[in-house]
């Protein structure tokens, strides 16, 4: 080997590492506190107490297994979280798949289709991207319940089936494949319905996997106004809550040790965190996807 | 291919319109009758502010079984749900369904909600007034300071009263050389400002902070209904009797003082913003500001720290010999949408009976409301409990009566907050004031 | 209620007809056929929005319009029955308190600080993860999903376990850490002057990583042949980022400048959550909510809303305009 070739290599190799560490930094940067939080909820009060202000507030408690996941055992049992977290995840499902179906099938005809009043409604579009929706919950509160669908789950999933980003984010990647596809489906005599169907959905299957991932996290986390539309538990019937109405409860119960908030903190987190690790690859084509245009 | 169109679109449309148009004027409530249920009984909905699974909301649970199973009759029976509604972390959710549930009539039959809400709930029209439905008995039985007056009617009875007071570990004033000059204290021979200040200054050095006057919880009501007191005893005041000028009032040359002092606390090292909301607890602290609701997490959680060595101080005396010290808890209350108004009286009559009060402050910490259940808990003189009890009755005062509450107790929090960064308390009062004046002023236009 | 209701979406359904017609007049006029409307086409596109465009008009169109038109009203949460017009007073108030230095002055000030300062750390910071990430190395995809990590639990939770760490007194993580090395406890969150820069570096670490995502998939479509061609001609690594990189994720940058300078002016749960009501973190968005909220004075709360959509719909105009690209 002549001695140009190793110093390259070995060149190569410090840069390396180096850029190793800096990620390996950067990463703990990143998920010190979710690392944290796993950590204190294996732990009793006292152990957290003794253990801040050393190295062993970022181990778990090994020193007493017999209470490792005591917190989890309180948790789960005393507030039947897994009954939330089922009713969370039928919402979501519910919300998903209407969610991808509808703001798919404008997104499409928004970047597809050349129709009279289309500048208006990209506009529109535009215009409830920007406003600040906080306070329209009172009317929307007012307008479910005209509508008579208030305290029944249809409250909480019909208004959560469109979201203007949704929208906007579809148009952007039907935007970008080429009209091609469209015209030699249409060739082949396929209705509208069938190309969007057929050959528009396979084809943005990352933009799916975004939307799902974002809708389904929406919904997991949404907890005001779910609880105000839904009926509250009532003993011996199964609630209708979400399972952040759970968690809620949990922490506003006086006496809750931090160990007890943090095990029901990394019980409701790691559904969202499964969904994100299986969607992740698609994610990433899916969100940009050759350039966004505003 | 057209009709798979249709049939998708239908479909979608079926969902939302459907859902629309069905159930439209079957409305939850707001009917004239009772909700009757299909074997005769009358519902009587109760929505309360605390989680099921906590003590307070596990002895509502109780208590509400026990009313459902002494209806006995065969027909006619009351049947009592209770809607537990914990308040979220931000505390408003609560009292934004309120009033949605009062703009949509879908209020239910009885409420808790917290005393100094009694004004702007009564004049919005969410509570009714109860003084014909419910005994004089039973109103002469609870103290007069507690009850939820607005307007010479009576528009709740409370679950409790939260008298506050200063805990003081012991041990830490025994190593002193203080214990002497506390622990015989009551109500009425209670300490004054300076006083307080002077052992504050003797137990510095002693302890890592002599008082925690929880100036952190600034955030919540926490701070109001902890603080008032010392300004009220200091001369100070807040609103006028009408509750709609704070002008003149709050930002008196006496406020801005007694505001000052806690100001001057904090620069002399007695109290602190950053203290440990534990730090009482694992007896790093030698005094606590706290409600009733400290004492079952002593004996339950720090029986280790703390033992039986420690107590509770009154309030101190202002300058002039004024005292005045914290009340006003959560109270049941009837709504204006109740229609079996017999019934539900009925079942508020039960839900603050000496039983149930009893019932809810073993389970609380907190002290009854009530005469007959504060016999039955036969506390002894010189137990926490006792102190509180006795200075609720001598020296109780309620925050200021308004229907503009959460704007005063806004510019309250926010005077303790900015005090935090500033020095320049007249200043700091000055600006609140002017700020929640002009919000006062929008009930008037 | 029923009846606005119908008629703001009448309303809305006429202003739609209205340019539909208009659009079909200018097309018909305009002297090339460029845009060329068949009835099928138009009735089919329409068909497929309906879904979208009725659940938008009725839970999102519909409340907004409803809580812009509180504006002009003094709508009382709890005294809905009273409501009445009255004008551009809320707007009055808005400004004189603005001019006393009163809370809209507060928010106004800390949420211009907060975008300020958290657009371009927020884009600087994901592009510089973008950058890490794609490279060719090993592993990568695994920082990938570290750095994402933080997007996907909610803002609730990632605010709590900060509060936690950035507390007061010896009890929070980083103050423990500080009382061991001897050093006085600091009060983070309510420094007046540093308060602020902690809520902006939270929210960045936070949401970065959804924009890192964006940037990779920018980064991804680059052609890399003219990274190749770059090289020959001797461009350093930093000539290469401005030539090629750079133009390569532009229409993704100004997608990224867009979204999180809308985000960014919506701020409201960090700081609700991590100090509360304080003069030094109270923004537009939580003075809205708290008016409206806590105060009831539902009319006063909108409009902020609508001063705050009119000021960020101004703002994202002009982004717009300048950002455009040539083409």
């Amino acid at each position: 080997m002549d001695k140009a070739r190793k110093i390259r290599l070995a060149k190569r190799y410090t840069s390396r590492t180096v850029v190793y560490l800096g990620a390996t930094l950067l990463a703990i940067f990143f998920i010190f506190p979710l690392v944290w939080m796993i950590v204190t909820s294996t732990k009793t009060e006292m152990q957290y107490a003794n253990d801040l202000g050393s190295f062993a507030t970022f181990l778990p408690n090994f020193s007493d297994l017999s209470t490792f996941f005591g917190n989890y055992v309180s948790v789960l049992t005393q507030y039947d979280i897994w009954k939330y977290g089922l009713n969370s995840l039928a919402y979501a499902a519910a919300v998903v798949v209407g969610n991808i179906l509808i703001n798919a099938l404008a997104g499409y005809v928004m970047a597809k289709f050349t129709f009279p009043g289309k500048g208006f409604i990209s506009f529109i579009i535009m215009f409830l991207l920007i406003v600040p929706v906080e306070t329209t919950i009172i009317p929307l509160y007012s307008i479910v319940h005209n509508l008579g669908i208030s305290g029944t789950v249809l409250a909480v999933i019909l208004p959560a089936l469109v979201s203007v980003f949704n929208i906007f984010l579809f148009q952007q990647f039907f935007t970008n494949i080429p009209k091609e596809y469209i015209e030699a489906a249409q060739l082949d005599g396929a209705s509208q319905l069938k190309i969007f169907l057929i050959v528009m959905i396979p084809l943005s299957a990352p933009i799916v996997a975004t939307v799902a991932t974002f809708a389904f996290i929406g919904v997991w986390n949404d907890y005001i106004w779910p609880t105000m539309v839904l009926p509250s538990p009532q003993p011996g019937e199964w609630p209708l809550y979400p399972i952040q109405a759970a968690l809620t409860t949990i922490q506003s119960i006086d006496g809750v040790t931090t160990g007890e908030v943090m095990a029901s903190l990394v019980v409701t987190s790691i559904p969202i965190f499964l969904v994100y690790v299986f969607a992740q690859k698609h994610i990433v084509e899916g969100i940009g996807a050759g350039g966004l245009k505003l | 291919m057209k009709k798979k169109l249709c049939t998708l679109l239908s479909g979608v449309l079926a969902l939302s319109l459907g859902a629309t148009l069905f159930g439209c004027g079957e409305g939850p409530g707001g009917g004239d009758e009772p909700t009757v249920d299909e074997s005769g009984n009358t519902i009587i909905k109760i929505m309360v502010h605390v989680a099921q699974q906590s003590p307070e909301g596990m002895a509502y649970n109780r208590i509400t079984d026990e009313f459902n199973a002494s209806q006995t009759a065969k027909d006619n029976k009351i049947r009592v749900r209770v809607n537990y509604n914990p308040r979220s972390t931000t505390g408003t959710g609560y009292e934004t369904e309120l009033g949605n549930m009062l703009n949509q009539g879908t209020l239910p039959d009885i409420v808790t909600f917290d005393a100094p809400n009694t004004w702007s709930y009564a004049e919005a029209g969410i509570l009714a007034d109860v003084s014909e439905l419910i005994s004089e008995e039973t109103q002469n039985d609870f103290f007069e300071i507690s009850k939820n007056t607005y307007e010479g009617g009576l528009f709740g009875l409370p679950i409790q009263e939260s008298s506050a007071g200063i805990y003081y570990n012991k041990a830490i004033f025994r190593n002193a050389g203080l214990l002497g000059r506390v622990e015989n204290m009551t109500a009425d021979n209670a300490w004054t400002v300076a006083e307080f200040e002077d052992i504050c200054n003797s137990l510095k050095g002693r302890c890592d902070l002599p008082v925690d006057l929880q100036l952190y919880k600034a955030a919540d009501e926490t701070a109001t209904y902890l603080l008032y007191p010392f300004i009220l005893a200091q001369g100070g005041t807040f609103l006028s009797e009408d509750g709609m000028t704070a002008t003149g009032y709050l930002n008196s040359p006496f406020t801005v003082a007694a505001f000052q002092k806690i100001r001057n606390w904090v620069d002399s090292g007695y109290t602190s913003y950053d203290a440990s909301d534990v730090g009482f607890y694992t007896g790093k602290y030698a005094m606590y500001l706290s409600s009733g609701w400290s004492i079952p997490e002593i004996r339950n959680k720090y029986r280790e720290q703390l033992g039986d060595d420690w107590g509770i101080l009154p309030y101190p005396k202002g300058g002039a010999n004024q005292a005045a010290s914290a009340t006003g808890s959560w109270s049941f209350g009837m709504t204006t949408q109740c229609r079996a108004t017999e019934q539900a009286a009925l079942v508020l009559e039960w839900l603050v009976s000496t039983e149930s009060s009893v019932s809810i402050t073993d389970a609380t910490g907190m002290i009854p409301a009530r005469q007959s259940a504060i016999t039955v808990k036969n506390y002894t003189p010189g137990s926490p409990e006792f102190l509180l009890y006795d200075q609720l009755n001598k020296t109780g005062k309620t925050r200021p009566g308004t229907i503009a509450y959460p704007e005063f107790s806004s510019a309250f929090r926010g005077i303790v907050n900015d005090m935090r960064n500033s020095g320049n308390v007249s200043s700091i009062v000055s600006t609140k004031t002017t700020e929640l004046q002009g919000n006062l002023d929008r009930y008037q236009r | 209620m029923v009846g606005i209701s119908i008629a703001i979406i009448g309303a809305f359904l006429l202003l739609l007809g209205g340019f539909i017609v208009k659009d079909i007049v200018v097309a018909k006029r305009a002297a090339n056929k460029y845009v060329h409307y068949t009835v099928r086409g138009t009735v089919t596109s329409y068909l497929m929005l309906l879904p979208a465009l009725l659940l938008l008009c009725v839970f999102v169109f519909l409340p907004i319009v409803y809580s812009l038109g509180y504006a002009f009203t003094d709508y009382y949460l709890l005294r809905p029955g009273d409501m009445k017009f009255v004008g551009f007073d809320n707007f009055v108030q808005i400004f004189k308190n603005f001019s006393m230095h009163g809370n809209v002055y507060n928010a106004t000030m800390n949420t211009l600080k907060f975008v300020v300062f958290v657009v371009p750390l927020q884009i600087g910071m994901a592009l510089g993860l973008a950058l890490l990430v794609n490279k060719p190395i090993r592993g990568m995809g695994v920082y990938k999903v570290f750095y994402f990590a933080p997007v996907v639990i909610s803002l609730t939770v990632t605010s709590f376990l900060w509060v936690r760490i950035l507390g007061g007194g010896d009890t929070g993580l980083l103050n423990s850490f500080l009382v061991q090395l001897g050093m006085d406890p600091v009060s983070f969150l309510y420094d007046p002057q540093g308060s602020m820069y902690w809520i902006i570096f939270i929210s960045a670490w936070q949401g970065c990583g959804y924009q890192m995502l964006i940037f990779l998939s920018g980064l991804k479509g680059i052609d890399q042949t003219l990274y190749e061609a770059a090289e020959l001609d001797g461009a350093s690594k930093g000539r290469q980022f401005l030539a090629v990189t750079l133009p390569g994720i532009r229409s993704v940058l100004t997608f990224v400048i867009v979204t999180v300078f809308i985000g960014a002016c919506k701020i409201m749960v960090q700081p609700m959550l991590m100090t509360g009501e304080q003069s030094f973190t109270i923004t537009l968005n939580y003075l809205m909510y708290i008016e409206g909220y806590t105060y009831r004075w539902v009319g006063y709360s909108s409009a902020i809303a609508l001063l705050m959509t009119i000021v960020i719909g101004a703002i994202t105009f002009v982004q717009r305009y300048l950002l455009k690209e040539e083409d």
